[in-house]
């Protein structure tokens, strides 16, 4: 278990380190998420005068578009050089190998959603109560591990099989729509103080199954 | 010309493989194909472009599985499943798998803390000076040459020690002083089970104990370089693809 853990640190920081001499995953990721706000900002604020809802729909787009953008990006770099393969090569479980990726693609889709929230909050006047963003935050974390159990799958699937990168969010997006709406649904309660515990409920569970199915089909998508 | 696969060698990885075949779809790569390497063997895998000699190299190191047959490593059975068989093996492939944005250093001490290697950073500056790039072991593969690049694929691959090393089309893209440093790497494993996929004749004849010709997935011939002439293993080799000398391909 020490080493299994060990492997899922060392790819963790690989990853990190490679993103911070890059910052190619985390730029691109942001700079469209950025891009979505601006447009609810320029489409809608004069004309929409509730920013909570503005603001937690241009949260969870930039969300769902800036991670798949993420994903494809994260795949893209371990595709060039076979970079993968040598992972593969080495005596490690592969089920190492996946953590090691969702853990880092979590934390880049995480980090690009503060950012996002931040940008709501200035752009568009989402100006939730600091326990409502410590709370958001919690919500956004656990959607970010959903999204990257299915997304690493998903991203590598099409990188190593040839499909064209248009299919990854064809492949993508259908499978995150619950993480999607419990997002939605959890910023919505959050701001207004509605009960969230269903809607909780279903994104842990689901951002569960989401990383069980990843763990279980992981070697099957990496192998030829 | 035809041997049987040779016995009595002293080290204990031996590679067997039993009527593998590889299907992709409706295309079979390889076609029901069986062999044994011995330990510290070297055999090259030649044929021309297309033939499944990459295929049948990655179901060596595991990344492909077989539809049908086994292939067996010092008597494990080879599966993905089973990583600890890379403890076993090093694998060359034509990409360097390799990180553009870390440096020489960096790439080499990843797979060492991979394999979990007790002496990481001496083995790491150990396996660059083997092979002459402890000078630029803070640089980055991304401003390396097509040489450099294959030393440091090497060197990562050498990194744990392996008994079985694998390499695919190492000479390719080389120039001439690549090709003369890769060989005088290559030269200080002789101990080593070595298997190794060209199309070219002349080096593979130089550097292989035996060697298999494949074409169109099948293994067409089985020859023992030792003793042959490199005149007689091209003949053996063009009959075994069916083309005039000189003539690869169709």
């Amino acid at each position: 278990m020490r080493r299994f853990l060990a492997t899922v640190y060392r790819i963790v920081r690989k990853d990190l380190l490679l993103e911070s001499r890059t910052k190619s995953v985390t730029t691109t990721m942001a700079v469209f998420a950025l891009l979505v706000v601006l447009a609810f900002a320029f489409s809608f604020v004069k004309t929409f005068r509730n920013p909570a809802v503005l603001g937690r729909g241009a949260l969870w787009i930039a969300f769902v578009f800036g991670g798949t953008l993420g994903v494809t990006k994260t795949a893209a770099l371990e595709n060039r050089n076979g970079a993968l393969d040598g992972m593969l090569l080495a005596p490690v479980d592969r089920s190492a190998v996946y953590l090691g990726k969702v853990a880092s693609t979590s934390l880049f889709v995480f980090a690009v959603n503060v950012v996002t929230l931040g940008a709501t909050t200035v752009l568009l006047g989402y100006a939730p109560t600091l326990r409502t963003v410590v709370a958001l935050l919690g919500v956004v974390a656990v959607a970010a591990v959903g999204f990257a159990a299915v997304g690493v799958v998903v991203a590598t699937l099409t990188v190593r099989s040839g499909l064209d990168e248009l299919a990854l969010p064809l492949l993508l997006v259908p499978l995150v729509v619950p993480v999607l709406l419990a997002g939605v649904e959890l910023t919505a309660a959050l701001t207004t103080g509605a009960r969230t515990g269903t809607w909780l409920r279903l994104l842990c569970l689901y951002s569960g199954i989401l990383l069980l199915a990843g763990l279980a089909t992981f070697e099957f998508v990496v192998e030829e | 010309m035809t041997s049987a696969p040779r016995t009595g060698r002293t080290r204990a990885a031996t590679i067997r493989v039993d009527g593998v075949t590889k299907t992709y779809g409706r295309v079979t790569a390889v076609d029901d194909v069986s062999f044994a390497v011995d330990a510290g063997e070297t055999v090259g895998l030649f044929g021309p472009n297309g033939a499944g000699k990459t295929t049948l190299l990655r179901m060596l190191a595991g990344l492909v599985r077989p539809t049908t047959g086994t292939i067996s490593l010092g008597g494990s059975a080879l599966t993905p499943d089973d990583h600890t068989i890379y403890r076993t093996i090093g694998v060359v492939t034509h990409e360097s798998m390799l990180y553009e944005d870390l440096t020489a250093r960096e790439n080499l001490r990843f797979h060492a803390a991979l394999h979990d290697l007790d002496d990481a950073a001496r083995r790491c500056e150990s396996v660059l000076e083997t092979v002459n790039l402890a000078g630029r072991a803070s640089r980055r593969p991304a401003e390396f040459s097509h040489g450099l690049r294959k030393r440091l694929s090497l060197a990562r691959a050498l990194l744990h020690r392996p008994e079985v090393l694998l390499l695919d089309e190492p000479y390719t893209g080389l120039d001439q002083r690549s090709v003369a440093d890769l060989a005088a790497v290559l030269d200080t494993f002789d101990d080593r089970t070595v298997v190794l996929t060209t199309h070219d004749l002349d080096r593979g004849f130089d550097r292989c104990d035996r060697a298999l010709v494949v074409d169109r997935g099948r293994l067409e011939t089985d020859v023992d370089l030792d003793g042959s002439s490199a005149a007689a293993f091209e003949a053996a080799y063009h009959t075994a693809i069916g083309v005039d000398d000189g003539e690869e391909g169709r």
